[in-house]
């Protein structure tokens, strides 16, 4: 129409261009359905799956390794709520009236225990050359999406903020995994390997029965995570490393623990493979999760859109010269499970108490809780 | 939105020649520090959690419609209506000394309608007592008719006045429960421009180089990014990394150190709580303007402070009088929405939704709260003044105390960055304002033997205690305050003696080489 034209033949043109255009409106609006029913759909497939790991339910999981074994005791075991009470370190009931049902005040030698925790775990992980941080803990919803959680989908174990798009994390992987959301970032950056402090919110809807008394399962915790940011090539590696961080990490406090293999029907839909550490309760009469170190590969980094921009190439690429730099890949992201605080605090209560109901602090801890060696009954 | 230097940091911080093998970051509270020794301070450092009386069981945090707003309070304050009646005219001079809308006339008509109606209802009550124990005896059909009759009128009389009685108890406690604390006699009158300067420490520290604020030493240093946060989670939000994540849990660890050998009570918070227990304390979570985070589909909301959560321990109960004063050290992380707040007062760190905070929190029989609150105010600037903080403290004037404070004083740190004076913390003297909405009550000792009426049956009656809250350290102001004072020339920052112990030795943060 840019050119000269008979007066018809511009008319037909006229004609035609308005006919594509209204049947492009009509497409376009299609394809924006189309895609976002495609989303939809997609967002559902879960990560590939790495092929070692065993294919079944829970019971399929197989055990990487066995460290120590159930201790010994030679008289009746109390469980940390009994020892909690008689310590005076727990009060479930003051919560119950203040908050509902699952909430706690830590009090005492349980404070002093709280802190002791996180302050040697990330010492001891930041040691490994990760990063400290603390994190928010409102998040936006689309970014706990974007990590592989539904927010409001039934049965959701995450808390909404009324009158906004807000959540309350459930992990500081949320967070953390936000951090480099829509973002490049250059490839001598990674590993990004980071060690956040925070505190966790979960509803637990849907969970109920004997495994959820006491600290075993509550809607508010402290938590030392692990986040990794790499290279795909570079995540089995990293994931080896991080169950290793965790293992030792376990081994100095004493505790008596093996390392599952998850099996497929027991992944989250964003791990391509799951380690979970389960440690010996006494008091529960069985081993009890206290640490999950997945690798979710691209998963979380195609949502969360985290892409790195791979090095120049080798001088074998004769398609050198401006413009031409490698295109961008997704990273791999990975996360641990360094301390969750009160699973620990049940550990550490139950494997250590004495006959005289005191509880020993383990070695490592001492320093950190100012050289408290024993947690012992009070007199009234 | 890279974190460049990220590695070298980390490797960086892993070599500091100061840090031992075994204890890296966070130096030991210090030996001094124990509960196993016998040096515990007597009664006051263990108290149990006393319940001789628990008046409600615990219901499940109720599910409420999206639209359903509060109009009816669903718990009662135990407010002196008579006390108000007697002193009616303190009372409303103290309102207006406050700038409350609370309506004191509106009160005191409530409560004589409500008296009256109680005393119609007693007497309705009383006389179908003796209807009913007439029909017991022998009767005339015709006079057992008519009683029946009576009865039932009666009966019907009753239950229209209790539904009044009810609805007027409802409209008696919403208006009542407006009406503000009193007011310390010495509280200077007026507006924030009337109070008084209690106490003034240290001087400003002089820079010999160009100032940086805490928002660019952050940046520089990198300790902050509020960049990333904004978009994961929206304004006012941020992490904090590598030294700055050191010098928070330095801040908590020394602080409930120090707090504790005085004898508080350490203690760790739920930080969701029921709405019931936010308003007790005197804040108000579904205002407008609200400073309170709901969660959406249940009655809880998300704690502000400590105070709450702590204040609501010991909720309808009977505290023994030999276990006050109850002295509590709490830390919790703190979420506030700062609707209504803007300008530059709200830069960084110095006004954030989400924080650490280390609260003081006292229960105690009337007539020592106020000197529990000069010891409170006695704790926080020996903290202060530990740290080598330049500040003041404030005797807040009358219109600017909160509804529930008797008397608050205020300190106000000097932050060089902001070039001026920014608030770091507050001590409330709170008497029975907050006890008499949670229900704290003690049980006064058996009286002197001048009480001639002793015997059994005849305690004393319960009195409500009265509460007190201070803050010991609100984290990113103190790191407003650390990091703007503490800076040298070349872009570092000292940190300060009493926290080094607390953060693996730690003795200045260094910018790192990129």
């Amino acid at each position: 129409m840019k050119g000269k034209l008979e007066p018809a033949e511009r008319q037909r043109l006229i004609e035609e261009g308005k006919n594509l255009k209204e049947g492009l409106v009509t497409l376009e609006e299609d394809l924006l359905k189309l895609t976002d029913e495609l989303q939809q759909e997609a967002q559902c497939i879960p990560n590939m799956t790495h092929p070692d790991v065993p294919i079944g339910g829970e019971e399929s999981s197989v055990i990487r390794k066995m460290v120590g074994s159930p201790c010994k005791f030679r008289f009746p075991v109390k469980d940390h709520l009994q020892l909690g009470k008689e310590l005076d370190l727990l009060d479930f009931d003051a919560a119950a009236e203040v908050s509902g049902s699952k909430f706690y005040y830590l009090k005492n030698e349980a404070v002093m225990l709280e802190m002791g925790l996180i302050n040697w775990t990330l010492s001891e992980v930041m040691k490994k050359g990760f990063t400290p941080l603390t994190t928010p803990e409102i998040v936006r919803s689309s970014v706990v999406e974007k990590c592989g959680f539904q927010p409001r989908g039934a049965n959701t174990q995450v808390y909404s903020i009324e009158g906004s798009d807000q959540c309350l994390i459930g992990t500081a992987e949320i967070p953390v995994g936000g951090i480099h959301m829509d973002s490049i970032v250059a490839e001598s950056l990674l590993p990004l390997k980071y060690v956040a402090f925070s505190h966790c919110f979960r509803t637990e809807a849907g969970a109920a029965g004997t495994a959820t008394r006491g600290l075993y399962r509550v809607h508010q915790f402290s938590k030392v995570e692990m986040f990794v940011l790499c290279q795909p090539e570079e995540s089995e590696f990293y994931h080896e490393e991080l169950i290793k961080i965790e293992e030792d990490l376990f081994s100095s406090l004493g505790l008596h623990y093996k390392t599952l293999d998850m099996a497929s029907g027991d992944l989250g839909a964003p791990a391509y493979r799951k380690f979970d550490v389960e440690a010996w309760m006494p008091g529960l009469e069985r081993f009890g999760e206290i640490s999950s170190a997945s690798n979710c590969t691209d998963y979380q980094s195609r949502r969360l859109g985290i892409r790195y921009r791979p090095s120049e190439p080798s001088s074998t690429n004769s398609k050198k010269g401006k413009g031409s730099l490698p295109p961008p890949k997704f990273v791999h992201t990975l996360n641990a499970t360094a301390c969750a605080i009160p699973r620990m605090i049940v550990c550490l209560l139950e494997n250590y108490q004495q006959e005289d109901g005191s509880v020993i602090i383990p070695e490592p801890l001492r320093p950190f809780m100012g050289g408290l060696q024993i947690i012992a009954p009070k007199s009234r | 939105m890279g974190v460049g230097g990220t590695t070298l940091q980390t490797l960086k911080l892993a070599s500091l020649p100061s840090f031992s093998s075994s204890r890296f970051v966070f130096k030991p509270l210090p030996k001094t520090l124990t509960f196993s020794a016998p040096s515990r301070h007597g009664r006051t450092q263990r108290p149990p959690f006393p319940l001789l009386a628990r008046a409600l069981s615990a219901a499940p945090a109720v599910q409420t419609a999206p639209d359903e707003t509060a109009v009816k309070p669903q718990w009662k304050a135990a407010i002196d209506f008579k006390w108000i009646r007697e002193n009616k005219e303190a009372v409303a001079l103290n309102i207006e000394k406050r700038n409350s809308n609370a309506n004191l006339e509106t009160v005191l008509q409530l409560y004589d309608k409500m008296t009256h109606l109680q005393k119609e209802v007693e007497r309705l009550r009383g006389e179908r007592n003796v209807v009913a124990n007439k029909m017991k005896g022998k009767l005339e059909p015709a006079e057992r008719q008519r009683l029946i009759e009576e009865g039932k009128n009666l009966k019907e009389g009753l239950v229209t006045l209790e539904e009044d009685l009810l609805k007027l108890t409802d409209e008696l406690q919403q208006e009542a429960q407006c009406i503000p604390n009193m007011t310390h006699p010495d509280v200077p009158i007026g507006g924030e421009e009337s109070s008084v300067i209690r106490k003034m420490v240290g001087s400003p520290c002089k820079f010999r180089f160009p100032v940086k604020d805490h928002l660019q030493l952050g940046k520089e240093l990198d300790l902050l990014d509020f960049d990333a946060a904004a978009e994961v989670s929206g304004s006012k939000f941020y992490y904090l990394k590598n030294e700055a994540v050191m010098l928070e849990m330095g801040l908590i660890n020394w602080t409930l150190s120090e707090v504790m050998k005085k004898g508080f009570t350490p203690l760790t918070t739920p930080e969701i709580v029921r709405s019931s227990v936010v308003e007790k304390c005197g804040f108000q979570p579904r205002g407008a303007n609200t400073q309170v985070y709901s969660i959406e589909g249940s009655d809880q909301c998300l704690i502000g402070t400590a105070e709450i959560p702590v204040g609501g321990i010991h909720m309808d109960s009977i505290v023994a009088e030999s276990l006050l004063p109850l002295k509590y050290v709490a830390f919790s992380h703190c979420f506030r929405t700062e609707a209504g707040a803007a300008g530059t007062a709200t830069r960084g760190l110095y006004r954030v939704h989400q924080f650490s905070k280390v609260e003081m929190f006292v229960l105690c029989q009337p007539e020592e709260s106020e000197f529990y609150h000069e010891e409170l105010i006695k704790i926080e600037e020996d903290l202060f003044s530990s740290l080598g903080l330049h500040y003041k403290t404030l005797d807040m004037a009358s219109g600017d105390l909160g509804a529930p404070a008797y008397r608050k004083f205020d300190v106000e740190a000097w932050m060089p960055g902001l070039e001026r004076f920014g608030e770091i913390s507050s001590a409330s003297n709170c008497t029975d304002y907050q006890s008499r909405r949670l229900g704290i009550r003690y049980r006064p000792s058996e009286p002197s033997s001048t009480n001639s009426k002793k015997g059994k049956g005849s305690l004393p009656p319960p009195k409500f205690v009265h509460t007190l809250n201070a803050t010991a350290c609100a984290i990113p102001r103190m790191i407003v305050c650390l990091l703007e004072n503490y800076q040298q020339e070349d872009g570092s920052v000292i940190i300060p003696e009493p926290l080094r112990p607390f953060m693996g030795g730690l003795q200045i943060i260094a910018p790192k080489s990129r």
